[in-house]
C-alpha cells in the first residue's frame, strides 16, 4: 500500500524534533501528579476514617479525561495551523504542487500527521486513565465512548487549523484566526445562548406581572442549536452520563429555558458528535479547494477556447 | 516537443499573457526572455500546473496540459526562482520525498536519487541537512530534484538568481550538460549574455506576446541587420539629415549630440552608397558603423518603449 508522501515526510520531521516529547512529558507529568495526590488523599483518608472514598477514582477519572479533551482542543489548531502556510513561507508548497502529489493528499497528510501526535497523546495517558479501573465504575463502552469524542474534537479542531492554514497566507494569522473561531464555538455559542435566554427572560418578567408563570416558558429559542457545534458541550454531557447525574441529557437541553422534546433534542449527543465530524468534513474541503492553485477546476477553458481558435481562423 | 497556442491569462484587468504562441522542439535549450511583467513568470506557472490559463492550448510531448494536468505534471520538471527548503530533513530524504510524489518509491527511488545526486556533484552530500546546504548547492539540488521523475521537458524560472558568479558559471555548465544529453529544457533568465552563450533557441515575450522567436543563429542574424546604422558627423549635419531623409532603405533618424542612428533597411552595398552619397554632398563624416549587435541591444530594441533620443524623422511606408 502507497504511504502518503506528505504524511511520511512530516512523520520523519516531526520525529527529529522535541516539540511532541516536549507536549507528552508536560502533559503526562501533570496526569501523573494530580493521580498521585488523588491516591495520597485517598489512602490519607483510609487512615484517619477506616473509609475509601471509590468517587475519588471516578474524580480523578473526570479529571484526566476533561484535561485530556482540553489539551487535544487546544493542541491540535496549534499543531496545525501552521501546516499548510508553513509550507507557503519556506516555499515549498509550489514545489509541492508542481509534483503529482494532489492537494487532497498533501491536507490528509498533513491532518494524518498530526492525528497521529493525537492518538501518541491519548495512549500516552492509559496508564493513568486505568487507575480508574482498580476500583472499576467506567466500563469498556464507556471509554469507547469517550475515545470517539476525542477522535471527534481532535479531527474537528485539527481540520480548523489546516482550514485556516490554507486560507491565511502567514500562519499567525491562522493561528489567531483558528483560536478566535474555536473560542467562538466553546464559549460564544455559550455566551449567544445566555443572552438570548437573558433577554427572553427580561420581557417575559414584565409581561409575567399581568399573566403569572409565563416566565417559565421563555428559553433561548433556536440559538440552543448552535450548542450542536459546540465540542465542549458534546464533552459535558458524555462525562455527566458517564460520572455524574444519568439525566445529564436532558439538563443540557434545558440549559437556556425549558422546551418541549424534540427528535434533535432527544438525540442531542449524535446528533452534535455528527454535526462536528461534518464540519471538520467542510473544513478540509475548504481547505483542499484553497490549496489548489487552479481552485480544482479542470480543463474548462478548453471547448471555449476551440471555439475561438475556429472563429479566430475564419 | 512544446506548443503553446494563443494562450491568455489576465489578473482581473490586467492582461498578463495576450495570446502566447511558442514552440519548442525536442532537445532545444530555450531561452525564454522579457522584461519584468512581461508574462513569463506567469507562463511558467502555468506549463508546471500552478495556475489555470483562461485560454488557449499547451501540448507537451503529446499530452495536452487542458485535458491531463496529472499527465502535465509528469512531464514537466520544475525549478522555480526561489527555493525552499524543509527543516530537519536530509538531501537523500528530500530527494525520495519527492520522488515519492511521483509515485517513484523503494529501491527505484533509492537508486534515481544516486544517480541524480551524483549527476550534480551532491553525492558526498546526500546524509546533510538540507537547510545546511549553501545556496549553490541547495540550487543544484533542486535541479535532481526537477528531473527526479525524468521529465520531458525542464523547466526554470531565473534558476541563477541569487548565485555567485562561479556558482552561477558551474549552474550553466550543468545545464549545458543536461541538454548534452538529450534534456529538452527552458530556462527563463534577466542575464542575457548567459543565455546567448548556451541556448539553441531564444523567445522573446513582451506583454503578453511572443515578439521574437527563432533559433539562436537567426535571431543573432536578424540583429545585426536590424540594427541601425550609426554616423558620427563632424559637420554639415543639416546637410547631413537632407541626404538621409531624401534616401529611399532610411526608415528612421534619431539624433543625439552629433551622432546619428538611422534605421536602414539597405544591404552593405547600400550603406556603401550612402556613405558615398554623404560624402559627395560635404558632410565630413568620421563614424559610420553597423551597431554591434547582441541579445541586450536586441532586447532593448524590441521591449525598451521610453525613447531617450530625438526621434528626427519616421519614413512611414504608405503615406
Amino acid at each position: 500500500m502507497r504511504i502518503n508522501p506528505v504524511y511520511k515526510r512530516e512523520v520523519t520531521v516531526s520525529s527529529r524534533s522535541a516539540r511532541i516529547p516536549v507536549i507528552m512529558m508536560v502533559f503526562n507529568s501533570i496526569l501523573a501528579l494530580v493521580a498521585f495526590l488523588n491516591m495520597y488523599s485517598v489512602t490519607a483518608q483510609v487512615k484517619v476514617t477506616a473509609e475509601i472514598q471509590y468517587s475519588s477514582f471516578l474524580d480523578l477519572y473526570m479529571f484526566v479525561a476533561s484535561l485530556e479533551f482540553v489539551m487535544l482542543l487546544f493542541i491540535m489548531p496549534a499543531l496545525t495551523s501552521g501546516s499548510i502556510s508553513g509550507e507557503r513561507e519556506r516555499q515549498t508548497l509550489e514545489l509541492l504542487l508542481s509534483t503529482k502529489a494532489t492537494p487532497w493528499e498533501i491536507v490528509t497528510g498533513k491532518l494524518m500527521s498530526s492525528m497521529n501526535s493525537m492518538v501518541l497523546l491519548v495512549v500516552s495517558s492509559f496508564p493513568v486513565m486505568a487507575l480508574v479501573f482498580v476500583y472499576g465504575g467506567i466500563t469498556i463502552k464507556d471509554m469507547g465512548l469517550l475515545m470517539l469524542m476525542y477522535g471527534t474534537v481532535a479531527l474537528f479542531s485539527a481540520s480548523l487549523g489546516i482550514c485556516f492554514s490554507s486560507i491565511c497566507r502567514r500562519s499567525t494569522m491562522a493561528t489567531a484566526m483558528s483560536y478566535g473561531v474555536l473560542t467562538f464555538l466553546i464559549a460564544g455559542t455559550f455566551v449567544i445562548n445566555y443572552f438570548v435566554a437573558s433577554m427572553a427572560s427580561m420581557g417575559a418578567a414584565g409581561y409575567a406581572n399581568q399573566m403569572e408563570g409565563i416566565t417559565s416558558q421563555v428559553n433561548s429559542g433556536v440559538c440552543l442549536y448552535l450548542l450542536l457545534l459546540n465540542p465542549a458541550v458534546s464533552f459535558y454531557q458524555i462525562m455527566s452520563g458517564q460520572a455524574g447525574s444519568r439525566e445529564a441529557s436532558v439538563s443540557v437541553t434545558q440549559w437556556f429555558g425549558s422546551r418541549s422534546p424534540n427528535m434533535v433534542l432527544d438525540a442531542w449527543l449524535p446528533v452534535s458528535i455528527g454535526l462536528q465530524l461534518l464540519l471538520a468534513v467542510l473544513f478540509l474541503l475548504i481547505a483542499v479547494r484553497a490549496v489548489d492553485p487552479t481552485g480544482g477546476r479542470r480543463s474548462r477553458h478548453e471547448p471555449k477556447t476551440r471555439g475561438t481558435h475556429a472563429s479566430g481562423k475564419e | 516537443m512544446l506548443k503553446i497556442e494563443k494562450l491568455k491569462k489576465a489578473y482581473g484587468k490586467y492582461h498578463a499573457l495576450d495570446g502566447l504562441d511558442m514552440t519548442i522542439e525536442k532537445g532545444a535549450l530555450y531561452g525564454f526572455v522579457g522584461p519584468n511583467g512581461a508574462g513569463k513568470t506567469t507562463t511558467i506557472k502555468i506549463l508546471a500546473g500552478l495556475l489555470n490559463p483562461d485560454s488557449g492550448t499547451i501540448r507537451i510531448d503529446g499530452v495536452d496540459a487542458g485535458r491531463d494536468r496529472r499527465g502535465l505534471k509528469g512531464k514537466i520538471g520544475y525549478v522555480p526562482d526561489s527555493f525552499g527548503v524543509y527543516d530537519n530533513l536530509k538531501v537523500r530524504e528530500y530527494m525520495e520525498f519527492f520522488a515519492s510524489c511521483y509515485g517513484i518509491e523503494g529501491l527505484m527511488a533509492r537508486k534515481r536519487c544516486g544517480a541524480l545526486l551524483e549527476q550534480v556533484g551532491l553525492e558526498n552530500r546526500a546524509d546533510f541537512y538540507v537547510d545546511g546546504l549553501s545556496r549553490g548547492m541547495q540550487q543544484r539540488l533542486c535541479l535532481a530534484r526537477a528531473l527526479i521523475h525524468d521529465p520531458a521537458l525542464l523547466v526554470m524560472d531565473e534558476p541563477s538568481s541569487g548565485l555567485d558568479p562561479k556558482t552561477r558559471l558551474e549552474f550553466k555548465e550543468l545545464v549545458q550538460e543536461l541538454n548534452e544529453e538529450g534534456k529538452t529544457i527552458l530556462i527563463s533568465s534577466h542575464v542575457l549574455s548567459e543565455l546567448a552563450a548556451m541556448c539553441t533557441d531564444i523567445g522573446i515575450i513582451d506583454q503578453g506576446r511572443m515578439v521574437l522567436c527563432g533559433s539562436m543563429k537567426e535571431i543573432m542574424e536578424r540583429v545585426d541587420q536590424s540594427n541601425p546604422l550609426l554616423i558620427t558627423v563632424y559637420s554639415n549635419m543639416e546637410t547631413a539629415m537632407a541626404v538621409l531623409r531624401s534616401h529611399s532603405c532610411v526608415r528612421t533618424i534619431s539624433i543625439k549630440e552629433n551622432c546619428l542612428s538611422v534605421g536602414f533597411t539597405g544591404d552593405a552595398h547600400d550603406e556603401a552608397l550612402l556613405l558615398q552619397q554623404l560624402v559627395d554632398a560635404d558632410v565630413l563624416v568620421n563614424g559610420f558603423s553597423r551597431m554591434q549587435g547582441n541579445l541586450e541591444s536586441l532586447f532593448m530594441q524590441i521591449t525598451d518603449r521610453e525613447d531617450k533620443e530625438v526621434l528626427l524623422y519616421e519614413n512611414k511606408p504608405g503615406l
